[in-house]
């Protein structure tokens, strides 16, 4: 599990930490199953991250063995990558499609910039800390990760799903919409779009 | 071809595919105009800026290339950095639009006659332009953006490894000097 290098997916499965707890219902369980094992990817690149991506996905790679499949709109996705620095007008559209995408939906971030800023630690324009503005299930770091980082990034996190031992982005989206809509309203100011997901009030119940 | 224009104007060789000449701001259209009909630097490939805040002036440079991209020459002239305005050269080089767009957004320089001066790469930007140099660019992060703990401890250490690398240059030049 922790050796260097490339993970074998199957040890991965095998492996007793990953396992299904026993406090899910068996249908849960099903469902778990299921959606760990079709992840849609939006089709979307921001920053220099966005050149892993075709690796990933085409035939050196072929994340496609693991079900992880890129969609063209947000509302067909499931995964959202943000991959490397994310710029206020990136933001913006990133924040944008996030909502836009039909729950369950989790984000990857790709690259140090979206931890900490990365090399653009000073920059007026680029922001620091990605999770104040949208929820992040995995965090990939590296400068650029290499396919390899990303497919474990993918790994651990249908591993995550599958045994929903933490709780999923979008959940936290839901129930803590206020803390990361001010945070949107400190740097956007009134410039933000108007929100898609102005009526949780009836989805919570 | 440059031959013919070094008869008219001074030009520094700065190497064998570069060379720099330095015109007044009022010749400005004059000249270019001439360089581009008359000789083969005949299109623009870029224009930079260099914001010289001790001199209170931009120093832009013009740079024009041959057909063949095998030789450039920069065009360079100086504007204050209060009043900064130019006129466009739309008429004489359409990409220029863009280069124009994104000096005035980076330097807030204003190029008469180029209807395109609006937003481009940054959005909702209500400070001085960012890459003029009185811009702060770390107190405006400070006040905008919030960093993820630990940064707290860093140290700068451009100080020290300047000193290393002379520190090693030292140590090579002696090397060389006993060989």
């Amino acid at each position: 599990m922790q050796e260097e290098g490339f993970i074998d997916y199957q040890k991965v499965l095998n492996n007793e930490e990953h396992a299904i707890k026993s406090t899910q219902s068996v249908i849960q369980k099903a469902v778990d199953w299921f959606r760990s094992k079709s992840m849609f990817v939006l089709a979307y690149g921001t920053g220099c991250g966005a050149i892993e991506m075709p690796p990933t996905f085409t035939s050196r790679y072929d994340i496609e063995r693991l079900g992880v499949v890129g969609v063209a709109t947000p509302r067909q996705a499931d995964i959202l990558i943000v991959s490397g620095y994310c710029s206020y007008k990136t933001l913006k559209r990133v924040i944008r499609s996030y909502e836009q995408m039909n729950e369950p939906k989790y984000v990857i971030a790709l690259g140090s910039c979206t931890i900490n800023g990365g090399m653009y630690w000073d920059s007026y324009n680029t922001i620091k800390k990605l999770e104040d503005y949208i929820p992040v299930d995995m965090y990939v770091n590296g400068c650029m990760p290499r396919p390899e980082a990303l497919i474990e990034g993918f790994v651990k996190l249908q591993a995550n799903i599958k045994d929903a031992k933490r709780e999923a982005g979008y959940i936290k989206y839901r129930e803590n919409n206020e803390f990361y809509k001010t945070n949107q309203k400190k740097i956007f100011g009134d410039k933000i779009e108007p929100s898609y997901e102005a009526n949780f009030a009836g989805m919570n119940q | 071809m440059i031959e013919s224009l070094k008869k008219i104007y001074t030009i520094e060789e700065k190497s064998c595919r570069l060379f720099k000449m330095v015109i007044p701001q009022n010749e400005f259209l004059r000249t270019l105009n001439f360089i581009s009909s008359s000789s083969n630097f005949m299109t623009l490939s870029q224009i930079s800026c260099t914001d010289w805040i001790e001199d209170e002036v931009f120093a832009l440079n013009y740079i024009l290339t041959t057909e063949k991209r095998d030789k450039n020459l920069m065009v360079e002239l100086t504007i204050s950095r209060v009043d900064s305005k130019l006129p466009t050269l739309l008429n004489l080089f359409p990409q220029a639009e863009v280069m124009e767009r994104d000096l005035h957004e980076m330097y807030g320089i204003e190029f008469i006659g180029n209807p395109t001066l609006y937003d481009f790469a940054l959005e909702d930007w209500n400070e001085i332009p960012p890459l003029r140099r009185e811009f702060d660019t770390l107190a405006y992060v400070n006040e905008n953006f919030e960093f993820r703990a630990g940064r707290e401890d860093n140290r700068d250490v451009k100080k020290e490894t300047k000193r290393r690398r002379a520190e090693a240059k030292k140590l090579k030049a002696k090397k060389e000097a006993k060989k």
